[in-house]
C-alpha cells in the first residue's frame, strides 16, 4: 500500500465556506504538510480524514479502507493531535490515560511512561493547569503510545514557543527513522516544513492548489524580479501572480523553465518561499 | 463499549462522594423511597452529559477507535448498569435506615427513569451545548410537580380509562408498562443513533 491516505472528489459545503472538489493521497513513509491560511480548509479536510464529518461528496479511504465498513480498524492505526484540548480537562494525565488506553487493542504503556518521563509531565495534576506547550506534550504522548502507522495533527505547533516547536520537529524526525511511518500535519507556519516535510499539500480557499515533494516546489516555484518592459501578454502567461511597482515587477512562477527561456538573463531568478507562494497565490488562482 | 461505560466512573470519581450523601438526605427528609430510587439513578447517567454536551469530548470519542454506534449505545446501556448499581446502594441505605420500601418501588422508579432517559437522550443530541442540563434539569422538576394534577385529573375525568385498568390484571399491567417502556427506551436509543451518525464535529 502507497498512498496512506486517499481522498477523491470531495466535496463539502458549508454556509459561506466550502471545500470543493479535492483530489490528493498522503503517502506511506513520508511527512505531508499540509498549508493554507486561517479557513482555507484545512481543519474541514483534517476532520474529514478523521471521519469527524461527512463529505456531501467524494471519498475518502485511509489504509486503503473505508470508513463505513473499517471505521474501528482504521482508528486503530491513526494517532491524533487537535489544535486544542480534547481531553477532559478536569481530568489529570493518569486518569486520561485509563480512558484512552483501553480504547486501543495496541496500546503500550511502557512507550507512554517513556514519553511522559521525556517530556516531564506530570501524572497527577488536571490538564487544564498544563500551559499550551505542556497540553500538546500530553496530546502527543497520548498519540504515540499505541504504535500508530499515521499520525494526524491539525495545527501542532500553533501557539508554541519557539524552542518547543523545534523540539516537536525533532522528534517527529526521529519517528520516521523506522520508515513505516507516516505523518500528515498542518500548519500556518510554514517555516515548520522546511526542516521535515517531505510533502507540501497546499490548499486555498477550499481548492487543492497542489500537492508536491518539498524538491518539486522549490525546483518549480520562483520568485522573478525585472523592469516593467519585458511584461507583455505573451511574457505574462507563465507568471501565476504579478506585483507591479514603479521600479519594476516582481511576480511568481510555477515554471522556473518556461520563465529562465523566455526571459534568460534579464531578469533576476530567486527561490520562492512557501510563504512567498502562499502570499502570491492569495492574490488569487487565475493566471494574470 | 465496556471502556466506554467504565470511563464514566473515571470522570465522576469526585461526584460519586456526593451520591451517598445526597441519597442520605433523601432518606432522612423521609421523601418517599421511589423518589430516592429515581434521583439515584439519574445521578451517574446524567452527571455523563455535563461532560458529552461538549465538542471536545465528542471529537476525542469520535477519533478513538470506536463507533458512533457503540458510544450511543454506551450512554443507553450504560444508564441501565448505573441505574441497578445505584438501586443496589440505595436499597442498602435504606435498608441500614430501616426505612421500609417494596420491589414496586424499585419497579416504578426505574420505569420512570427509562421513561425520562427515552425522553431526554435524544434532546442531548438536537439542543446546543451549554443549554442542556439547564433543560434536563428544569423538565424534571416540572415533571415532579406536574405528576400528581396530571394524575388527579385522570382520575376525575378519565374514567374508563381507570376502569380498563382496574380490571386488568396485575401480572398483565406489569408485563404491559414493561414492554411499553422497553419498547420506548429502544424506539428513543434507534433515534439517538440515528441523530448521532449525521452530527458533525
Amino acid at each position: 500500500m502507497e498512498n496512506v491516505i486517499e481522498i477523491k472528489n470531495v466535496t463539502k459545503r458549508f454556509k459561506g465556506f466550502s471545500v470543493e472538489n479535492i483530489n490528493f493521497h498522503v503517502k506511506q513513509g513520508f511527512v505531508t504538510g499540509f498549508i493554507g491560511a486561517n479557513g482555507a480548509g484545512k481543519s474541514t479536510t483534517i476532520k474529514m480524514i478523521m471521519n469527524l464529518l461527512k463529505p456531501d461528496s467524494g471519498e475518502v479511504k485511509v489504509f486503503g479502507l473505508d470508513y463505513k465498513t473499517h471505521e474501528k480498524e482504521i482508528k486503530e492505526r491513526i494517532g491524533f493531535v487537535y489544535d486544542g484540548n480534547v481531553f477532559f480537562e478536569g481530568l489529570n494525565l493518569k486518569d486520561i490515560k485509563r480512558i484512552v488506553a483501553p480504547a486501543y487493542k495496541n496500546w503500550d504503556d511502557a512507550i507512554f511512561h517513556q514519553y511522559v518521563d521525556q517530556f516531564e509531565l506530570p501524572l497527577n495534576k488536571a490538564v487544564k493547569t498544563f500551559s499550551k506547550g505542556m497540553q500538546m506534550k500530553a496530546s502527543l504522548a497520548i498519540a504515540l503510545s499505541h504504535h500508530a502507522e499515521l499520525i494526524i495533527m491539525d495545527e501542532p505547533t500553533a501557539g508554541l514557543d519557539p524552542i518547543f516547536r523545534r523540539e516537536l520537529l525533532d522528534l517527529l524526525q526521529e519517528l520516521m527513522i523506522d520508515g513505516k511511518r507516516t505523518i500528515f500535519f498542518s500548519t500556518h507556519i510554514t517555516s515548520d516544513l522546511d526542516r521535515i516535510a517531505d510533502y507540501i499539500a497546499f490548499i486555498q480557499s477550499g481548492e487543492l492548489v497542489f500537492n508536491q515533494t518539498i524538491h518539486d516546489v522549490v525546483e518549480n516555484y520562483v520568485i522573478v524580479k525585472g523592469g516593467l518592459d519585458l511584461l507583455d501578454r505573451d511574457t505574462e502567461k507563465d507568471f501565476i501572480h504579478i506585483h507591479r511597482a514603479s521600479t519594476g515587477f516582481e511576480a511568481l512562477t510555477d515554471n522556473s523553465g518556461a520563465v529562465q527561456a523566455t526571459f534568460g538573463d534579464n531578469v533576476i531568478i530567486e527561490r520562492a518561499s512557501l510563504e512567498d507562494i502562499m502570499y502570491y497565490l492569495k492574490g488569487g488562482l487565475s493566471h494574470v | 463499549m465496556f471502556n466506554l461505560i467504565r470511563r464514566d466512573v473515571i470522570l465522576q470519581k469526585r461526584q460519586l462522594l456526593f451520591f451517598i450523601p445526597v441519597i442520605l438526605v433523601f432518606i432522612i427528609a423521609g421523601a418517599p423511597p421511589i423518589l430516592t430510587f429515581l434521583v439515584a439513578s439519574i445521578f451517574i447517567p446524567f452527571n455523563t452529559y455535563a461532560y458529552d454536551e461538549k465538542v471536545e469530548t465528542n471529537i476525542l470519542l469520535n477519533s478513538l477507535p470506536y463507533t458512533r454506534k457503540e458510544i450511543i449505545a454506551s450512554r443507553y446501556l450504560g444508564a441501565i448498569v448505573y441505574m441497578i448499581l445505584a438501586i443496589c446502594v440505595t436499597s442498602l441505605a435504606l435498608f441500614v435506615f430501616d426505612t421500609p420500601f417494596t420491589m414496586t418501588d424499585i419497579g416504578i422508579s426505574s420505569g420512570l427513569f427509562l421513561l425520562f432517559s427515552a425522553l431526554t437522550f435524544p434532546l442531548f443530541q438536537i439542543l446546543k451545548p451549554g443549554y442542556i442540563t439547564t433543560v434536563v434539569l428544569i423538565s424534571f422538576i416540572l415533571l415532579t410537580f406536574l405528576t400528581r394534577p396530571v394524575g388527579l385529573f385522570v382520575t376525575e375525568h378519565l374514567t374508563g380509562i381507570i376502569d380498563l385498568i382496574i380490571n386488568l390484571s396485575v401480572a398483565i399491567l406489569y408485563t404491559g408498562a414493561t414492554l411499553i417502556t422497553m419498547g420506548i427506551y429502544l424506539t428513543s436509543w434507534g433515534i439517538t443513533t440515528v441523530i448521532y451518525q449525521r452530527k458533525a464535529f
